[in-house]
């Protein structure tokens, strides 16, 4: 089939480095992939053209690309599955990282972030003579979040990277949830403190944008969700995140139902009063507009069955012992 | 077509002006409504940071409810509607798992069998209520109004929990109505980006950044207004925006609708009654336009 | 490290090439031996082909299995060409270097009991392939790299190694470009590890990534080093059709089937004990005469997993599930999946001994590019990752050591880094009238396919050295068409494809020399293996004319030759 590839170019040698888009027009197996297309280009056409490449099997991690506006591997995606009627499919450079030319991304500070987890395993105590005992299905669960080929898809279509660059980014936070999930790691709650930092778990947004463009299906936003559930379990909880988070879940358990009013009061401290009076003028201005939230909360009816839901769950939870997030994310 | 609706907290508390508009307008397409007055929170998303499976249990129960009343649930809040559909997707997926979150519903002698529906007000526009009849009943076309449509994230991700395959058009949606309403749409970057809701609490510096880009986006791409299907994103949106701009020291000022009150405009209900005043960022604009078009009999 | 930056000198006492399994792991021993090591990759280290091994890894850890019955199996499987004492260490060391590979991370599937579980392999006697899914290579290059995070080994990634510094039959270091600004640079090392991995795009189509350029080989044939059996190319049998995408022997050893056009399971005929199971050189075999005599379908044949379940299928083998429906359309868990044998690895390589040393002094090589020899005439599956870690540790040690007593050589000169970089701007600067290097390429590996495929001839061969010869002779007039310093693939292509042609020539030549058939090398006019003539190394040295061949003797401890049959 043929198909039109709109390419997002950058010269950094021209004399006044700009991007610009540039069209080829590529003939391409039915079944061929996007990276099929942009070899052929590179191969046939214009030499000049800059990406990386190397495995054409999803597991090098090299081409991630966005195409058609969102990031995604190049040997993954069939030509036939983004070029709609015709139309051009474009292709640029991951986003939230440096280009160096053309699809070439900088992926120093991509690195950076991931190094800066201790992205290795801490045992503690001898060495066993064999191999650590452990069970498969934990191995298993350890080797869904080792799926991850670095292929920085995530981070570049990370809504916070986009308005922070200090964020440590779902790449390193899912690498850093590979060890604090691992039965032989036994840095817990050195990590659960590294990872509490400013930058770190309770700065995602959940916005889902990695669990959609993730290729390999690692849900990078279900492992910070499930590290902000490790992170509180092992006492941390003096955060804006964590107190936002509790004061959030027992609001629900005492009303069934949010109350906006408490819920930032209770996640801030009653006795804070910068915040509270950094507050102020949003609150006014809500006020001024009858937006304010009832100050008298009302409970749902029947909110006695919702206790009884929160009790029943804490007791089945403390029963086997198991962190409920755990349990894997669906595979896309 | 009758509904089991689900409201959701803030378009009762924070945003007063949701909950109204919204009925308005399904009384007016002729939507039967029986509200879920029993249905917990959802736990947004927040509450599952904690504790995922206590969510799913939450959620569980609202369905039961639902089946028991026959009917698909109505959502008009994007997080209740992603956060349901996730829940919805996982207790599905697992009879074993779904066995379990039964297990907790017993006490109340409920049960989720796995069949509920669950649809937010957008789509029943577009797959129920269906955009030619939407587009036979407006009297005041909005032909004036250039409109950004923001879908903000969890109506649109994770989408095999949004059931978007299935679906074809539940992704342009915003689009599809401001259309039949008489609307341009203003196409912008931002369009399925974070709001930054979510980090209020936590860190807001980022949450109003994420404000400021996507109303000046769509503001310099000459948007009269932007339109949302979530609350939450309308709270920030809307009650941030000052900050925003201070932030980012640009005047912006933007409107920002919640979809019943677009809708309902278009319809012929009264701007007042649509809570149209009760938003941050004055409307004044918006029914200044408007007001240009005629009424149609 | 110290440096003369204006004149762009680095210098390390050991300078590791490439940073895959077998460069990584050397580089951490070097480190842990207590020199100043630097690794140089072409690409970032997780990009390396190692991550593409998909099935496992060998080890004799069960109680009743043994390292001998491991070496045994080697032995066989290399059809009598292995070195003995080398497959003695590789498999009395694999049980160790495999507990520290766990120890270091690696999540290796589990048996009920807690202990590593395996699975059983083409060509083995017992199931002794330790795994994680169908990931395992992917598993240990991450864990690997970590490794080399921690010890904050120096990497210099993607830098491109353009050639080895010799000086008097000493290594001295090596010269390579940074891709980022073009610049070449000197890193003078009293010890360099090749570990530059395999040579697969010599041939159209291989299951090797675009980078398997086979760079270090060719750089040490340059320099003088001597290549040991280069015609012995495995060609793997179940690769996807049209990308020639790799679909693991784990899935046979999961109990996958090969069915021909007839559904039959054509196996039973040609090894009747070990059917699917057989080593690779045998199942290609059967699976090309297959597909020769009208048996195939759509010049494939098929590899059925339906009977193992959707559940097996989406733990074990999720790769395969998802490469099989994102590249040839066919879900695994409906329909069989269309196969056929491809270029995959390649036996010989820098000829090494069992520590890494090459043979010239302060050279050392590990991995695919190395020829121990422990895979002779044809590898078993799950002993290349192996080698990986045993001879990476093994070459990284020697090489520390070597540098630690190696006598000082006085300060190299700039002299080795300005000529190339010379050589290079003129290259870069050349016209772009001459042939594209893709097309140079493809022409070449089409070639080798052809004639230097699973079944050769003599005739064959000899048209093969001739079309190697052709296309180097228009490679001399090779074009140019992107003349920036900055991240110039083309450039990097042009450099690549020297390195090919140098090495397509050693292979054919060795091929055409050797008239037996012995492993992966099967002539049809000399269908026999020939111990009397033929049990030992080809060896391959640099001349100005091609390739000069000379044999070598096969070190033989405890396995006298034996007919092969599976």
């Amino acid at each position: 089939m043929q198909v039109t590839l709109k390419v997002r170019r950058y010269n950094p040698e021209a004399e006044k480095p700009k991007d610009y888009w540039q069209e080829y027009n590529v003939e391409v197996e039915s079944a061929g992939t996007v990276l099929d297309a942009l070899i052929k280009v590179r191969e046939e056409t214009d030499e000049t053209l800059a990406l990386r490449c190397s495995c054409r099997s999803s597991i090098c991690g090299s081409c991630a690309m966005r195409i058609n506006g969102h990031a995604a591997l190049a040997c993954k995606t069939r030509v036939s599955a983004v070029a709609h009627q015709g139309e051009p499919v474009t292709v640029e450079p991951v986003g939230n990282l440096p280009v160096i030319k053309d699809l070439v991304a900088d992926f120093q500070p991509f690195w950076d972030k991931v190094r800066a987890v201790q992205p290795w395993l801490q045992t503690a105590g001898p060495e066993p003579e064999k191999e650590y005992l452990a069970s498969n299905e934990a191995m298993m669960h350890l080797a869904g979040v080792v799926n991850c080929i670095m292929c920085g898809a995530c981070v570049s279509d990370c809504t916070v990277l986009e308005v922070d660059k200090n964020f440590l980014g779902p790449a390193a936070l899912a690498k850093a949830y590979r060890f604090a999930a691992d039965p032989r790691d036994a840095a817990t709650s050195q990590r659960m403190g590294l990872y509490n930092q400013y930058g770190g778990v309770w700065d995602c947004t959940r916005c889902f944008e990695c669990v959609q463009v993730c290729p390999k299906g690692v849900a990078p936003m279900d492992r910070i969700m499930a590290l902000r559930e490790r992170v509180m379990a092992n006492g941390l909880k003096d955060t804006y995140g964590a107190r936002h988070t509790e004061a959030f879940t027992e609001i629900i358990e005492h009303s069934g139902r949010l109350d906006e009013l408490r819920l930032p009061l209770k996640t801030y401290g009653y006795t804070n009063i910068p915040k509270l009076i950094e507050l102020m003028p949003v609150a006014i201005r809500a006020l001024a507009k009858r937006k304010s939230p009832p100050v008298l909360h009302k409970s749902i009816p029947g909110v006695e069955n919702v206790k009884r839901i929160f009790k029943k769950v804490d007791q089945l939870q403390k029963g086997d012992g198991k962190v409920s997030t755990e349990k894997a994310p669906p595979k896309p | 077509m009758k509904f089991a609706f689900y409201p959701g907290c803030v378009s009762r508390g924070a945003c007063p002006e949701l909950y109204p508009s919204a009925t308005a307008v399904a009384a007016k397409l002729g939507l039967e409504l029986e509200e879920l007055r029993g249905a917990s929170c959802t736990g947004a998303g927040v509450l599952q940071e904690s504790n995922l499976f206590l969510g799913d249990c939450l959620n569980a129960r609202t369905f039961a409810m639902a089946e028991a009343m026959d009917r698909p649930i109505m959502t008009i809040c994007s997080t209740c509607q992603g956060v349901m559909g996730q829940a919805r997707q996982r207790i599905n997926a697992d009879p074993d798992y779904r066995a379990r979150v039964n297990q907790v519903l017993a006490e109340e002698g409920l049960e989720y069998k796995g069949t509920v529906q669950v649809k937010h007000m957008l789509w029943v526009m577009v797959e129920d209520v269906g955009l030619d009849t939407l587009k036979s009943l407006v009297v005041r076309p909005l032909s004036e109004l250039r409109v950004a449509p923001f879908y903000g994230c969890y109506i649109v991700r994770p989408r095999s929990a949004l059931e978007v395959d299935e679906h074809v058009g539940r992704l342009t949606a915003l689009e599809s109505v401001i259309e039949a309403l008489g609307g341009t749409p203003v196409e912008f970057p931002g369009k399925t980006r974070c709001c930054g809701f979510p980090i209020l609490t936590i860190n807001e510096v980022n949450a109003v950044a994420m404000v400021a880009k996507h109303t000046e986006d769509a503001k310099v791409r000459g948007a009269d207004a932007m339109v949302t299907p979530c609350p939450l994103c309308h709270l920030n949106l809307d009650g941030y925006q000052v900050k925003a701009m201070g932030q980012v020291r640009q005047r912006i000022e933007l409107p920002i609708l919640h979809l019943p009150q677009l809708i309902g405009l278009a319809l012929g209900l009264d701007p007042k009654a649509l809570g149209l005043g009760r938003h941050i960022i004055s409307t004044a604009p918006v029914l200044e336009k408007l007001s240009k078009v005629a009424v149609r009999a | 490290m110290a440096s003369r930056a204006a004149e762009r000198v680095l210098q390390h006492q050991v300078v590791v090439l490439g940073a895959g399994l077998a460069g990584m792991r050397a580089a951490l021993e070097a480190a842990r031996a207590g020199a100043d090591v630097a690794v140089v990759s072409k690409v970032f280290p997780t990009r390396s082909h190692s991550t593409a091994a998909q099935g496992g890894i060998n080890a004799a850890l069960a109680e009743d299995d043994s390292w001998e019955k491991h070496a045994f199996d080697t032995v066989k499987g290399s059809d009598y060409l292995g070195d003995q004492d080398a497959i003695e260490v590789l498999c009395r060391e694999a049980p160790s270097d495999i507990l520290e590979l766990e120890h270091m991370g690696v999540a290796f599937n589990r048996k009920p009991d807690g202990r590593m579980a395996q699975r059983p392999f083409g060509g083995a006697g017992f199931a002794r392939t330790c795994y994680v899914a169908d990931i395992t290579g992917h598993a240990i290059v991450h864990t690997m790299w970590e490794q080399l995070a921690k010890a904050g080994v120096r990497v210099y990634d993607e830098w491109f190694a353009t050639s080895l510094i010799t000086d008097d039959s000493c290594c001295r270091g090596i010269t390579a470009m940074e891709l980022r600004t073009g610049t070449i640079y000197t890193i003078e090392a009293k010890a360099v590890v090749v570990a530059t991995g395999g040579l697969g795009r010599v041939y159209q189509p291989t299951t090797n990534g675009l980078i398997c350029t086979g760079d270090g080989m060719a750089l040490a044939y340059r320099a003088g080093a001597a290549l040991q059996d280069m015609e012995f190319t495995q060609f793997h049998p179940t690769t996807l059709k049209n990308s020639g995408v790799l679909i693991t022997e784990g899935a046979r050893g999961e109990g996958g089937h090969l069915l021909n056009k007839d559904g039959e399971r054509f196996m039973a005929k040609y090894a009747p004990n070990r059917l699917e199971l057989a080593s690779r050189d045998v199942v290609s075999r059967a699976e090309q005469t297959e597909i020769d005599e009208g048996r195939g379908v759509d010049g494939c044949v098929l590899l059925d997993l339906r009977h193992l379940g959707t559940k097996l299928i989406h733990e074990k083998l999720y790769q395969i599930y998802e490469l099989a429906r994102d590249l040839a359309g066919a879900d695994c868990t409906k329909e069989p999946i269309p196969v056929r044998p491809g270029m995959h690895y390649q036996m010989g390589g820098v000829k090494t001994d069992a520590n890494g040393a090459g043979t010239l002094r302060g050279l050392y090589a590990a991995g695919e590019c190395a020829s121990v020899s422990v895979h002779g005439a044809n590898r078993l599956g799950g002993n290349s990752l192996l080698e990986t870690v045993v001879f990476g540790r093994r070459a990284g040690r020697a090489a520390a050591e070597w540098a630690h007593e190696a006598p000082e050589a006085g300060p190299l000169s700039n002299a080795a880094g300005r000529d190339m970089e010379r050589s290079i701007r003129e290259l870069a600067g050349r016209s772009s009238n001459g042939d594209r290097p893709a097309k140079l390429r493809w022409e070449l590996g089409t070639a080798m396919n052809s004639l230097a495929g699973i079944f050769r001839t003599g005739e064959q061969l000899a048209e093969g050295v001739k079309a190697v010869r052709e296309v180097r002779e228009r490679y001399a007039r090779v074009g140019v068409r992107d003349h920036g310093r900055v991240f110039n693939t083309d450039l990097v292509a042009v450099l690549e494809l020297g390195y090919m042609l140098d090495l397509a020539g050693t292979m054919v030549a060795g091929a055409l020399a050797r008239t037996e058939s012995r492993g992966a090398h099967s002539r049809r006019d000399y269908p026999k293996r020939d111990d009397a003539n033929w049990l030992k190394h080809t060896l391959a040295v640099y001349s100005p004319e091609g390739p000069k061949l000379s044999y070598a003797t096969v070190t033989q401890t405890r396995w006298q030759p034996e007919e092969r049959r599976y």
